[in-house]
């Protein structure tokens, strides 16, 4: 039991409770930037998530500095890789997010209506 | 070498460099074309290097350093196969978008450059993550390419693109980081080592990503976003994205299966369903582009399934997905293309296509290609894959494929026919621009190019010509010629193929002496009639040529690919020599259909056969154990839709009575017999087991209710050519059930009813179609009194209908002899009972064909034509030689047939002696018949002159001598609802019940498909709730 | 009703998928061996004393070549889109003018702002840090910028050549390291220099100067995008 209180569960639970409420909000919500930012939940969510599994036990940032000498770098620190993702895929989330807004704003000026039920020309 | 790394770097630096060059967007544009040609290069020079050599992949350690510590790209021959592929395709899917991209300017280039790219990093990539990241780049770029023609639709539709694909991608990532966390490594190969499968968790991971995957490749039903895509995008998009962005996605598939390999089967499933599904909702689509969307998705099934089935297909996986995908490749971005060229919103108008008419061809091709036609190579693939499932006894797959190519079939050809006849005369001019038009041609000469290539891998297909293909190709090169050069020269070939191959056959194989003669020979005479028309005819001999070709090669075949490469063949021609009639649009469409679904069934019983006796020669067949019945069956139903048995007919009176006038003959007195021919080999092949018995009186049964049924509608028909028409199916009947009597007589009877059937039904389909140019009609009650106009013709007519009706002294005669020894012998007396009323029945509409035209009252409008055309009538009159030869001397032919047929059947031979031919039951002399009949009939017609020398001669409108008013035929004319009464008493037997049967299996998919395509309300939530609902549901299906 | 029922009952099948995840997730008492590798071998082979500079631009440096791509189409298409809208319509400004503070704190601020940006890209490689923070850092003052006078013009010119400029020189190094070093991204073709040093790690500081400028541009361009479409909305 005591592994679901330490840092690492709890930061990737909060993970995956961020990325339910932007899935809800993506199914759920009519309004189109509602389901962007339901989409920017998800991704945050994700990103935690992925920064939680690079935790190692009693490590710190993987950075060799006086804190942590070149020997004994393998016992002390974090997983760099994760970090090293999640630097990418907070950067893809933000030009999907960009490029969502920017069809949003399109979308907008054409019909000015930001409910997704309006935009149901193409069907069947 | 030019290490791959350069892809990247030269797309990637160019990509970047664009913005140095402000405006200039013609500059930009050659950049971006120079640098795509330059992609081309490499992956070519890699393509040509690993096609030489066997040797190890090469491995591209990008950072320096060997995987798992740093992301590697590999390049080996399936990665420069498929860059190659891409790369090509973007190299002229950008020449295509040449204008829209200098209009749209240097932003859109580069967008464009960056979607190749990324799409060519897929492909090469060996990590996930890695994978992850070009994915999106893809997914991005394409969200951009979308909007290169900004419009009401392509915004939306990019939005539900956007939300779709990031939902898809978030799966991707999620699973890949757990991967990572559950194996340690992100480098494909080492994860797929790691078998994650087995760990707990792990395994959700791996189902996460290979889900995306899948998801990636829209299936059926989480696939709305992209339908909406591929209707609204620029149709030179909507061919990336079904072309390469499909291909690419398959094979990252392929790549990522070994770290989920517990996918393989659902993906099976998963595959076939959305095959089957989006083919199904194609039928309901009237846009072009969501049509081809549809049957995109269809083909991304198919071949999501054929990776699903690696495990299965063994060896030959590889050449089934290879020529599958390409075909889907080449024909669907060239349709896309095609489309982007005329600019419709409805498939009704693509019959503006025909004011360029090479680009109808290429449309042909490109649908040939996605139904599986030889000698394109999905024809090759298909064959193979269902080879293989039957070898490992995958039924359910082998008939869920067949069921969803039948259906792709149905639109396709709708959408062919539409093309071929609908009247574009309504719809604009347009210019054909060579940027847009030379990628369009380049994927059809590559599509045909590959299946020459596939044909080579295949095994059972070395006894092959490809000469008479070549020979085509020639006729078709020179169809701007007059019409006399294509002809002579057409006549030339087939007469230079009969020498070939008629004397040897003539000493070796008599059955195929007689079936190729029936062919060739046929063949060149229909072909004679054909002086008689105008102009250019354009497209006429290629098609008649390729029907012939196939009628050839199915005589020459010795395994059953050969023989079902001939046979699509023979199809495919005569499809289109069908579809030549002024108003025969459907009739083709539902010839086509009754065709295809033929072919599957013989597919299918093929590949059954191939799975016992793991062979592909004919004779096979023989060796058959298990399962005898079902094979016999599924190839005798194959084999009857081209004999138009009762149930299988309804394509064929409109289909015959609409064609151009010598083209009845060739589809009515040549290609029926390609059935007749299949069903021998069949029998002889099957006929020793005793399995077959009971199935071969039924056969027996249905042939005398075809002949029956066929012979009353055609009493009761006003059409001449339809009159023959019905004849025909029930002379076929009569074939049949010769056929399935199964002894020495009833063979000998169909024998030589085929032959018979060929000769006289040629004399009459001629001869009517002949007519039938000069008085402009098919309607027997607009036409009357002919006789003294065409004498020559109703001497043709006269003989023919003798030789039909079976009345002495003609070889009909013969027939009705051989065959009632054969009823007797055989005890089958009510089927034979049937038949002999069905015979009495073909004297009423034989005596109302040639009454009706030649007798009674001329017509106005009719006082001036002339007689039938010269070109009609020479190979009329030599037919009519051959009736006289077989029935004044029938022993030299049926010599040699009891000869032949004692192979099979030793008992029960005709003894001869002379001309006499003697059976258990009683002896007939062909000869004496004839002369006896010869010296009364003489006799006869010599006292009749004598009496009426006093004779009064009666002018037409001496009406004190002539009880008709020749005025409104309609209703005067004897011939207009004649035998009302018999239609009265006996008219239910023919009531187009069979008819209404097909129409209510239409109806009912069609509302199937209608009901089903609800699903997609267009609302781009929607689309979300079913990808995740996809999502669960396959989970809880999984674990 | 019954359509939230089943939204809710498909919320709860994706919470039982992900669930299996976050049961079976345990933490991690020590590095699995590839990160061992890296922290190990990183500061020999690269160089760098932050280890996630080294897997970022190095041993995944062909990952972040793809992620600057990603920013660089993503600023592509939305520039498309507003040069749709630039030459639809002839635009109309009515906005609000921004409050004095920020005005006047902006002048004091953005320089700072872009001074701190680019000390963190150009300290990637020792601390945490790196192109994409200090790229990001620099688009904040340019939305402060942006806030500050929304009137105000960016030389489109200038970003497109800055962008295009990074760019090239972030493949360029990728493909010195091809010839000159032992791979495409490899970043020893410049001395490695001591660990710790800001003259260190190769070729890292270079790219990471480039990424930062890149990244800057890209999301300024980004930002100067929406703008101009919102002064029209």
């Amino acid at each position: 039991m005591t592994q679901y209180l330490s840092v690492e569960f709890i930061a990737m639970l909060t993970g995956f409770l961020l990325m339910v409420i932007g899935v809800w909000g993506i199914i759920s919500q009519k309004n189109l930037l509602k389901i962007v930012i339901g989409f920017s939940l998800f991704d945050t969510g994700l990103n935690i998530v992925i920064v939680s599994l690079s935790y190692v036990k009693n490590s710190t940032a993987p950075i060799l500095d006086k804190a942590v000498e070149v020997s004994d770098a393998a016992s002390k620190i974090a997983d760099p890789v994760p970090q090293a993702l999640v630097l990418t895929s907070i950067v893809i989330g933000l030009g999907v997010t960009a490029l969502m807004l920017a069809y949003v704003m399109r979308m907008f000026r054409e019909k000015k209506s930001l409910e997704i039920n309006s935009y149901n020309e193409l069907k069947w | 070498m030019v290490n791959p790394i350069h892809i990247v770097s030269i797309a990637l630096g160019v990509a970047f460099a664009l913005g140095f060059l402000g405006k200039r967007d013609k500059l930009s544009l050659g950049l971006v074309l120079s640098t795509l040609a330059g992609m081309v290069a490499i992956s070519a020079g890699w393509f040509i290097h690993f096609l030489n050599s066997s040797v190890e992949p090469l491995q591209i350690f990008t950072g320096g350093f060997k995987p798992p510590f740093a992301i590697n790209l590999q390049m080996g021959l399936a990665e420069a196969t498929f860059t190659l592929l891409i790369n090509v395709a973007g190299f002229l899917g950008a020449i295509y978008l040449t204008k829209e991209l200098l209009k749209t300017g240097k932003n859109m280039m580069l967008i464009f450059l960056v979607f190749i790219l990324g799409l060519n990093v897929m492909v090469m990539t060996r990590d996930l993550f890695n994978l992850f990241v070009f994915s999106e780049i893809q997914s991005i770029a394409l969200a951009g390419l979308i909007i290169l023609d900004p419009n009401r639709k392509s915004i939306p539709s990019g939005f539900k693109y956007v939300i779709a694909t990031g939902l898809i991608s978030s799966f991707l990532l999620l699973g890949t980081v757990f991967a990572y966390y559950f194996s340690g490594t992100l480098n494909i190969d080492f994860i797929s080592q790691a078998s994650l499968q087995y760990v707990k968790g792990g395994a959700v991971a791996v189902f996460m990503v290979i889900l995306a995957v899948i998801l990636e490749l829209k299936p059926f039903p989480a696939n709305g976003w992209a339908l909406d895509v591929y209707e609204s995008a620029h149709p030179g998009i909507g061919a990336l994205v079904s072309g390469i962005a499909g291909t690419t996605s398959l094979f990252v598939l392929y790549k990522l299966i070994p770290v989920a390999p517990f996918i393989s089967d659902i993906l099976i499933t998963l595959g076939l369903v959305s095959f089957v599904a989006s083919n199904l909702l194609g039928l309901s689509q009237t846009n072009p582009n969501r049509l081809l969307g549809y049957s995109s998705i269809g083909q991304l099934g198919l071949l999501s399934a054929t990776i699903g089935m690696q495990q299965l297909l063994g060896d030959k996986f590889i050449f089934i997905a290879l020529t599958i995908l390409i075909s889907h490749f080449f024909a669907k971005a060239g349709l896309f293309w095609l489309s982007g060229i005329i600019n419709r919103d409805d498939i009704k108008d693509w019959a503006m296509l025909r004011k360029k008419p090479i680009l109808l061809v290429l449309f042909g091709v490109f649908i040939f290609s996605l139904i599986g036609f030889p000698p394109l190579p999905s024809f090759f693939g298909k064959w193979s894959l269902i080879m293989e499932l039957s070898a490992g006894n995958q039924y359910m797959l082998v008939t869920s494929i067949l069921i969803g190519s039948f259906i792709e079939g149905i639109y396709l050809f709708r959408w062919l026919g539409y093309a071929i006849k609908l009247d574009f005369s309504d719809l604009p001019e347009f210019k054909l621009n060579i940027s847009k038009f030379l990628p369009t041609l380049t994927w059809g000469i590559l599509l045909i190019a590959t299946g020459v290539v596939a044909s080579a891998e295949m095994e059972g297909l070395s006894g092959l010509s490809y000469w008479p293909l070549i020979f085509i190709a020639f006729i078709y090169l020179i169809d701007e010629l007059p019409i006399y050069i294509k002809n002579t020269l057409s006549i030339a070939g087939l007469a230079f193929y009969s020498w070939l191959t008629l004397p040897e056959l003539y000493y070796t194989d008599m059955l195929r002496f007689i079936f190729m003669g029936i062919f060739l020979i046929g063949g060149i005479l229909t072909l004679i009639a054909g002086y008689a028309y105008k102009g250019k005819r354009r497209g006429f001999y290629p098609v008649a040529l390729i029907m012939y070709a196939g009628l050839a090669y199915i005589i020459q075949a010795s395994t059953t690919l050969e023989f079902f490469f001939g046979w699509e063949l023979m199809t495919a021609g005569s499809y289109f020599l069908i579809i030549r009639g002024k108003k025969s649009i459907n009739h083709a469409l539902s010839y086509m259909l009754f065709s295809i679904g033929g072919a599957y069934a013989i597919l299918a019983g093929f590949g059954i056969t191939f799975a016992e006796t793991q062979s592909m020669l004919i004779a096979s067949l023989s060796q058959l154990s298990n399962m005898v019945p079902l094979v016999f069956i599924l190839l005798a139903i194959g084999f009857m839709t081209k004999t138009a048995s009762l149930g299988l007919h309804i394509w064929l009176p409109g289909a015959h009575a609409e064609a151009e006038s010598d083209v009845s003959p060739m589809v009515s007195a040549i290609l029926l017999k390609a059935g007749v021919f299949g069903l021998l080999l069949l029998m002889i092949a099957m006929g020793n087991n005793p399995q077959i018995a009971t199935i071969a009186y039924y056969l027996g049964w249905l042939g005398a209710l075809t002949a029956l049924v066929g012979n009353m509608a055609a009493a009761f028909q006003e059409d001449a050519k339809r009159l023959l028409a019905y004849s025909s199916i029930a002379q076929l009947g009569y074939i049949l059930f010769a056929l399935a009597m199964m002894s020495h007589l009833g063979w000998l009877t169909a024998m030589y009813y085929s032959i018979n059937h060929f000769l006289y039904k040629a004399i009459l389909f001629l001869t009517i179609g002949a007519v039938v140019l000069k008085v402009g009609t098919h309607s027997m009650y607009k036409m009357g009194g002919l006789i003294k106009n065409m004498p020559l013709a109703f001497i043709a007519v006269l003989i023919g209908i003798i030789a039909l009706s079976g009345v002495p002294p003609l070889s009909g005669f013969g027939g009705k002899w051989l065959f009632y020894n054969a009823v007797i012998d055989k005890h089958w007396y009510f089927q034979g009972i049937i038949v002999f009323f069905s015979g009495i029945v073909a004297f009423l509409y034989l005596y109302k064909l040639i009454y009706s035209i030649f007798l009674g009252q001329l017509k106005d409008n009719l006082r001036h034509v002339t007689d039938i055309s010269l070109w009609f009538a020479i190979p009329i009159y030599i037919l009519i030689i051959g009736i006289m030869i077989i029935s004044a001397k029938p022993e030299w032919l049926l010599q040699p047939l009891g000869k032949m047929i004692s192979q099979w059947y030793p008992n029960g031979a005709l003894a001869w002696n002379g001309g006499l031919a003697t059976s258990t039951y009683g002896y007939w002399n062909g000869n004496g018949v004839m002369i006896t009949i010869g010296i009364m009939f003489t006799t006869i017609l010599i006292w009749l002159i004598v009496l009426s020398r006093k004779a009064q001669k009666v002018k037409q409108f001496n009406i004190v001598y002539a009880a008709e008013a020749p005025q409104r035929p309609e209703t005067t004319h004897q011939s207009y609802n004649m035998y009302a009464g018999y239609n009265k008493a006996l008219g239910w037997i023919v009531a187009p019940k069979i008819t209404e049967f097909w129409n209510m299996m239409s109806d009912w998919i069609l509302s199937l498909a209608h009901f089903t395509r609800l699903i997609y309300n267009g609302n781009g939530q929607r689309y979300l709730i079913y990808i995740l609902g996809y999502f669960v549901i396959i989970y809880f299906l999984v674990f | 009703m019954i359509k939230k029922g089943i939204l809710l009952l498909l919320l709860a099948g994706f919470v039982v998928v992900i669930s299996n995840l976050i049961i079976n997730f345990s933490g991690s008492s020590e590095l699995n061996p590839l990160a061992r590798y890296y922290a190990e071998n990183g500061p020999t082979e690269v160089g760098a004393a932050n280890l996630v500079t080294a897997v970022v631009v190095t041993y995944r440096g062909f990952d972040t070549l793809g992620e600057v791509t990603i920013l660089f189409i993503a600023a592509a298409i939305v520039g498309f889109f507003l040069k749709i809208l630039n030459s639809n319509n002839n635009r109309t400004s009515s906005l609000r003018k921004p409050s004095e503070i920020l005005e006047t704190a902006s002048t004091l601020l953005v320089p700072t702002i872009f001074m701190l940006g680019t000390y963190i890209f150009i300290n990637g490689h020792l601390t945490p840090g790196g192109g994409f923070q200090g790229g990001a850092v620099i688009a904040t003052g340019v939305m402060m910028i942006i806030l500050a006078r929304p009137t105000s013009e960016f030389n489109h010119k200038l970003l497109s050549i800055l962008e295009a400029i990074s760019g090239i020189g972030f493949v360029l190094m990728g493909v010195l390291g091809l010839i000159l070093a032992s791979g495409f991204l490899n970043n020893a073709f410049l001395p490695l220099g001591k660990l710790g040093n800001i003259l260190s790690a190769g070729a890292i500081p270079i790219i990471y100067v480039f990424i930062g400028i890149k990244v800057g541009s890209e999301l300024t361009s980004i930002l100067n995008s929406l703008k101009e479409n919102q002064n029209e909305v």
